[in-house]
């Protein structure tokens, strides 16, 4: 599996990508070279130079030490939305798929609930309830993508149900809650690796949305959405900032796309072509 | 393939052809006006696409003086608590009704009737005789106002208030409710203005054609266009597309509009009538109690880094709570120093050495000041070592918390209502007001204003202004900070139009080539 | 088929009842105060102020407000909006409902035709460099932010080349951008979809069939491949419709256009609350509809489906 990701070309340089954004991510407070909050009202929109190599924001802030922030705020936020969203989706979807009946009904009515908004919709919606800021954000979106998981892991689940080894292990009257672990989710792993794969550029989209939007992540805190927000005004006279920023969303975007279509064709031969 | 013919045929008729003006003006608004009649009327887009359809007892003139209007003349009784007006003959309403006295009468009415939603000017008319009494239901019209003649008008006062023929007043036909129904403002304007209503066509523009009748000469062109653009940047891309014959700048796009050449011949500067300050709430956050502290604010504060860095010099620094340009003025003031050393001497004698013991704070705007409150949080953070965390709210939020006086480190600003330094330092500062945001109070300077009120010699009252300025100035009670300038761009085809301190003017003198 | 339809619309009913439920309580948690907001600069007039509030029942219990609101609803009649005085919600929404279907009906017109093209293309050459240029096209297309997107075609198209119009809504050139930039990420979405469809066709028994018998490769992807891949990819329109609706909120915002998205978001900041809850209403029951249309749809061509 992991041989035929790697002679597939695409996902090789996805995983580059997605590689250095996550080192970059994890190593922001050492790699930014300043202080991304230290205003200069002298350097506004400074163009690139020795000092500032990717120029200087609006209030004069290192373009460069912003961008290297934002990719942490977004892979917090699209990390934090994908733990919350299959933690909870999972254990929703596993449950009402093994055990079905009444407990099954009721939860996919709750899903039923959130999926008949669109989803950005509803994460739009939440963010207005809760305020602005890098929480809200990741609640938000958490609440809006759950039930999608849910649905999945119910459908894996259910065409698992009649394996004979689910059979042999109840037979053997094994708990629940051990079945579950042990003998359900080993094998709806691959697929919902794939689905988090692909999901992730969709996730890190959404924030930068809604940051673009103004109801995302706030100041001081970089998001690459509002630094894009932030550049159009600039657009004519300074592209830096707006370029840059674009650039780093876009690339990292793409990214992710490219290692979640890696990851499918090379775990879920079914849908290798897809 | 059919379906996709269809989509595209239904798709091309709901969109409707280019319409073609000849001599139609078109202007951008931030917003749609959140009302467009005279007695709900509050806010800042409804006061620029209704300044050319209504009229008060004066205007005020590009040079920030008042000019008589409806009112040819007006005079105070001996005790300043009568007032008589004489209102300007041969004017008809856009309806062709005569104005006179029965008019004034029912606006003021109006504004105050129980059950209406009177705005802006409501407050305006409480110490007028019997307006509390009408606005508690318990009479049937306000007492004070008598109709004399048709166009005299004489109004009776509990309390003097020698600034009342200058407030922005907007006197509308008292036949248009009769006529047109309750919901007559969605088909017709009921004032006197150069300009009347055509239509309002929501998110989209308010459109107003030339009223020929008009007592002052009937403008040159055939109307007005007021475009709905909420971004500053599309409105300037609109303006370079030649889509708006006249656009107001927003400091955001100074910049992109200050550095380029091209625009040098189209540009049009003119300082606001505006105040700005720093917000101290002394109740909330207690280091403001020490005037040390609240001096080391000020101090802490670059003005010329933020008049050039944010606002590309198009922004004059102000050493006071009054605007140059509106009557009060005092231009002795000394000016504001930017003096990081001072400051932190300061701190230190108030006992919080490099910010040692200082509780953490939130500065407060909206997200139109971001840049600003970010900056300045910065600035607070490096030169006092104050723990200034930066807070975003979302505008109606800021400003209900502002005036709840919630709020305890705020930038924010006053624009003025008319032109007389009381709407700034009256508003603001003397205790008791509901736009007293910081809560500050002191006796001596609410004394020198209540007198103020009562001067009818406008050289007295100025000087009076000037003490409590001083006053409020010896206090540290704010550190008053830069006021951008209004930035707008012409296009060379237009003349006779011009930026005021107070906004838009009523556009009457405008013609287009 | 009806009765499937009416069984459907039934089950639909209690979900939006849900919907709007939430949608009630969400507005009404947002931080802000709508009075303060009609009130603008001028909020510090208590006597107004709760005049304003009692006027519009603001000052009533929750669970009265809500009864009100719902048999509102029945009834057709959305209240008035807070923002605009005198004016109801209906009245406000009526335009934009318009242009925002008319946009997002013009965006799925495009990008329909041109993702299963492309979808098509890719599948028939698969492997090959036409293969490779589509599908490159196409990940970038779906990676791409569309407020990037749009930004780069304002900068080339009005700001550089001066062909088309800035911002606004009102003539074709106007809608020639907005459309483009919701148009692109659907087709890439469609096809990606179309090809891996496509591609499942192809590998069918009856289409080796068909090879064997010596039809042309033309004849077999438009005459038999084709239609057996718009079955399963007509369900995923709902999904194309969502998340058009969804971006209309940037696009439309991005290009100052009187839609519902523009609306929505200027009613967010303007805390107008009977205005914010009708369109994530509307959207919803829109997004209901096309979701239903295509499950019909889907059983209509597809013989095997049945809808019991």
């Amino acid at each position: 599996m992991i041989r035929r990701l790697f002679r597939d070309s695409k996902a090789v340089l996805g995983a580059l990508i997605v590689a250095i954004v996550l080192t970059l991510a994890a190593a922001a407070p050492v790699l930014a070279p300043q202080d991304y909050t230290e205003t200069d009202l002298g350097g506004v929109w400074a163009p690139p130079s020795g000092e500032h190599w990717l120029g200087g924001d609006k209030l004069g802030r290192d373009i460069l030490s912003r961008l290297i922030v934002g990719a942490r705020v977004s892979v917090i936020a699209a990390g934090s939305v994908l733990a919350v969203t299959f933690a909870i989706g999972v254990t929703v979807g596993m449950l009402a798929g093994y055990l079905g009946g009444p407990i099954d009904t009721v939860l996919m009515r709750v899903t039923d609930v959130v999926l008949a908004y669109p989803e950005l919709i509803f994460a739009i919606l939440v963010t207005a309830v809760l305020g602005a800021g890098l929480g809200s954000v990741i609640l938000s979106l958490s609440l809006a993508w759950w039930p999608g998981i849910a649905r999945l892991t119910r459908s894996l689940v259910l065409a698992l149900r009649h394996e004979a080894f689910l059979d042999a292990a109840v037979a053997c009257g094994t708990p629940t809650g051990k079945i579950l672990l042990r003998h359900v989710l080993p094998n709806i792993v691959p697929a919902l690796i794939v689905r988090a794969a692909i999901g992730v550029g969709f996730i890190v989209m959404a924030e930068a949305t809604l940051s673009f939007l103004g109801i995302g992540v706030q100041e001081p805190t970089p998001s690459w959405g509002g630094m894009i927000r932030d550049g159009l005004e600039g657009l004519r006279t300074d592209p830096y900032l707006a370029l840059f920023s674009s650039v780093a969303l876009g690339v990292t975007i793409l990214g992710f796309n490219l290692l979640g279509d890696g990851l499918r064709d090379a775990l879920d031969p079914s849908v290798m072509d897809r | 393939m059919r379906a996709l013919a269809v989509a595209c045929v239904l798709a091309a008729m709901a969109i409707a052809p280019p319409v073609a003006d000849a001599k139609m003006l078109r202007v951008n608004i931030v917003a749609d006006p959140a009302m467009i009649d005279p007695i709900t009327y509050s806010e800042l887009v409804a006061t620029n696409v209704m300044r050319p359809m209504y009229e008060g007892f004066t205007r005020t003139r590009d040079d920030g003086a008042s000019e008589p209007a409806l009112a040819t003349g007006w005079s105070f009784s001996a005790d300043n608590k009568v007032l008589t007006f004489r209102l300007r003959d041969g004017v008809r309403f856009h309806s062709g009704r005569p104005f006179g006295a029965k008019d004034v009468k029912y606006t003021f009415e109006e504004l105050l009737r129980p059950g209406n939603k009177g705005g802006l000017n409501a407050p305006s008319l409480k110490t007028i005789a019997g307006a509390a009494e009408f606005a508690d239901g318990k009479a049937t019209g306000i007492s004070g106002i008598r109709v004399i003649d048709p166009l005299t008008v004489e109004i009776d006062f509990v309390r003097p208030d020698v600034l009342f023929p200058i407030y922005p007043f907007q006197f509308m036909d008292s036949g248009t409710v009769a006529e047109l129904g309750p919901d007559w403002m969605t088909k017709a304007s009921a004032g006197t203005g150069p300009y009347k209503f055509v239509r309002w066509t929501r998110g989209v523009e308010v459109e107003e054609a030339a009223n020929p009748a008009y007592w002052g000469g009937a403008p040159k062109i055939d109307g007005i266009h007021f475009l709905v653009v909420p971004s500053g940047d599309t409105a300037l891309s609109m303006y370079d597309a030649g889509e708006l014959d006249y656009v107001e700048v927003p400091e955001s796009s100074f910049r992109r509009v200050l550095a380029d050449d091209r625009y040098a011949r189209e540009l049009l500067k003119v300082g606001k009538a505006q105040v700005n300050y720093l917000g101290m709430n002394q109740s909330l956050y207690a280091p403001f109690r020490d005037i040390r502290v609240r001096q080391a604010m000020s101090l802490a504060i670059d003005r010329a880094a933020m008049i050039k860095g944010l606002f590309n010099n198009a922004a004059i620094p102000l050493n006071g709570q009054v605007t140059p340009g509106v009557a009060g003025f005092h231009d002795g003031l000394p000016p504001l120093a930017f003096d990081p050393a001072r400051a932190k001497q300061l701190m230190a004698d108030a006992g919080f050495p490099d910010g040692k013991g200082l509780p953490t704070v939130q500065i407060t705007s909206t997200a139109p000041f971001k840049d600003e409150i970010t900056y300045l949080a910065g600035q607070f953070k490096r030169v006092l070592g104050m723990p200034v965390e930066v807070n975003v709210v979302e505008r109606a939020t800021h400003i209900r918390a502002m005036n709840a006086g919630e709020e305890a480190l705020f930038p924010w600003g006053w624009t003025a209502d008319y032109p007389d330094a009381q709407t700034f330092l009256g508003a603001m500062w003397t205790s008791g007001s509901p736009y007293n945001r910081t809560r500050y109070k002191n006796p001596e300077f609410d004394r020198i204003m209540a007198d103020a009120q009562l001067a009818g010699d406008a050289n007295k009252r100025y000087a009076l202004y000037g003490e409590a300025e001083k006053v409020l100035m010896a206090d540290w009670a704010t550190a008053p900070l830069p006021i951008t300038t209004y930035v707008a761009l012409r296009k060379p085809n237009v003349h006779g139009l011009t930026e005021t301190p107070f906004g838009f003017s009523s556009f009457q003198p405008v013609v287009i080539d | 088929m009806l009765t499937y339809a009416a069984r459907r619309l039934a089950v639909m009913v209690p979900t939006l009842a849900i919907v709007v439920l939430l949608v009630f309580f969400a507005t009404r948690a947002m931080p802000g105060d709508p009075i303060g907001v009609m009130l603008s600069d001028h909020s510090a007039d208590l006597v107004l102020a709760s005049r304003l509030r009692a006027e519009y029942g603001l000052d009533r219990p929750l669970g009265e407000q809500l009864g009100h609101y719902f048999l509102g609803l029945l009834t057709g009649d959305l209240g008035l909006s807070f923002r605009y005085l005198h004016v109801s919600v209906a009245a406000v929404l009526a335009s934009g409902i318009r242009v925002s279907l008319t946009l997002a009906t013009l965006a799925l017109a495009l990008a329909v035709p041109l993702g299963v093209a492309g979808g098509v293309l890719a599948a028939v050459r698969r492997n090959r460099w036409q293969d490779n240029t589509i599908m490159a096209t196409m990940i970038g297309m779906i990676s791409v932010p569309n407020f990037a997107l749009a930004t780069f075609l304002v900068y080339l198209f009005s700001i550089r080349l001066h062909v088309l119009p800035v911002a606004g809504w009102g003539t074709v050139a106007q809608a020639v951008l907005p459309t483009l930039v919701l148009a692109l990420p659907a087709a890439a979405y469609i096809g990606r979809l179309a090809r891996s469809f496509m591609l499942e066709v192809l590998r069918q028994d009856y289409i080796r069939a068909a090879r064997a018998k010596g039809l042309s490769p033309t004849a077999i992807v438009l005459g038999h491949a084709l239609r057996n891949t718009m079955v399963p990819l007509s369900t995923s329109i709902g999904v194309v419709f969502g998340g058009l609706l969804s971006a209309t909120f940037v696009v439309e915002t991005l290009f100052n256009i009187p839609g519902l998205g523009r609306l929505a978001i200027d009613s967010i900041f303007g805390r107008d609350y009977p205005v914010i809850s009708a369109i994530v209403l509307l959207f919803t029951v829109f997004y209901a509809l096309i979701n239903l249309g295509v499950d019909l749809l889907y059983a209509a061509i597809d013989p095997r489906i049945r809808l019991a």
